[in-house]
């Protein structure tokens, strides 16, 4: 019985086909992804709830306003600037404060388009980003991206980001 | 001269294709790890700005996404000029947007839920007042993350 089935060649299984449906699959995932991945800006609101509120008073001297109008001109401190001066007056102010009780109060019209009002949030965000790159470089001598949570922590502490939308009571 | 003329004209050696497969395959394996599927379909159209501290949000689960833009059919057709606001797979008003998030926050995990963020795919020409409604709206429905979703400025050319 053996020696008969030994001539017996296997059929070899014809995959000529594999790299074509493989390509099938390659290109409906190629179609299908969004390679958009998720990128922006992260914000926090304010809670609703009125017990975790606090009402501070804020001396004016430590409130910087930004203010956006129906067309998208913007004023900081009541004074006509680009995203350019802004971020430079943002930095210079939050880092003349010698306290962290600042504000960058923040005011948009109804009629204010979204794009203004995001590269408005932007050059605040570049600011303080500087102003943390700076101090890290100065205080631990590497970028804030490199420190470790610890030092974040001590230079968050020093330079928060305190936006606030909520409209502030003169 | 002689020398070549002698040579017998060969065959050329067919290519080995067999690892061909496999190569494909590793490229397909990839795409399908890198690759989420679009789960809403977008009902408005939006733009949205750009950016230059944009940071990548590495977190997709939890991620609720509002879009606000103008409506278009399903042929892409702008429907009207005032802008619509999209929770998951439906256009809603500003006092529905609550309701909404209840909605998808119901079909996730308490980890997911626990850390939800609502990413706002707003278009860049949508009027402040919207948008701040819906900020409103999503503070008074206990969402705090929100995601200012924005494309990187390309860098421009010295």
């Amino acid at each position: 019985m053996r020696s008969l089935r030994r001539h017996r060649d296997v059929p070899e299984l014809n995959t000529t086909s594999t790299a074509d449906i493989s390509f099938m699959l390659l290109v409906f995932f190629l179609v299908t992804s969004s390679m958009d991945s998720d990128k922006g800006l992260g914000r926090k609101l304010a809670p609703m709830d009125e017990e975790r509120q606090e009402q501070r008073d804020i001396s004016r001297d430590n409130v910087l306003m930004v203010r956006i109008d129906a067309d998208d001109r913007l004023y900081c401190d009541d004074q006509p600037v680009t995203h350019e001066e802004l971020q430079q007056q943002v930095e210079s102010f939050v880092a003349s404060r010698q306290t962290e009780r600042y504000v960058v109060g923040v005011e948009t019209d109804r009629k204010t388009s979204y794009n203004a009002y995001f590269q408005m949030q932007d050059a605040v965000v570049a600011a303080f980003r500087s102003l943390r790159d700076k101090m890290a470089r100065h205080e631990y001598g590497h970028p804030f991206s490199a420190c470790n949570d610890e030092e974040r922590q001590a230079i968050m502490d020093r330079y928060p980001q305190r936006i606030s939308e909520g409209g502030l009571v003169r | 001269m002689s020398r070549f003329r002698h040579r017998r004209p060969h065959s050329v050696p067919g290519l080995n294709l067999a690892s061909l497969p496999d190569l494909i395959f590793t490229v397909l394996f990839f795409f399908m790890i890198v690759t989420h599927m679009r789960l809403v379909q977008p009902q408005v159209r939006y733009e949205v700005p750009q950016g230059r501290q944009i940071q990548k949000d590495v977190r997709k689960s939890g991620l609720v996404y509002v879009l606000i833009g103008k409506p278009v059919d399903a042929q892409g057709r702008v429907l009207s000029d005032e802008a619509r606001i999209q929770v998951g797979d439906r256009l809603v008003e500003v006092s529905e947007i609550g309701a909404a998030i209840d909605q998808e926050r119901g079909r996730m995990s308490d980890e997911e839920r626990s850390r939800l963020t609502v990413s706002l795919r707003v278009d860049r020409d949508t009027e402040m007042g919207l948008v701040n409604d819906v900020k409103q709206a999503l503070r008074r429905a206990g969402v705090l993350n929100i995601n200012y979703s924005a494309r990187e400025v390309k860098a421009a050319i010295k």
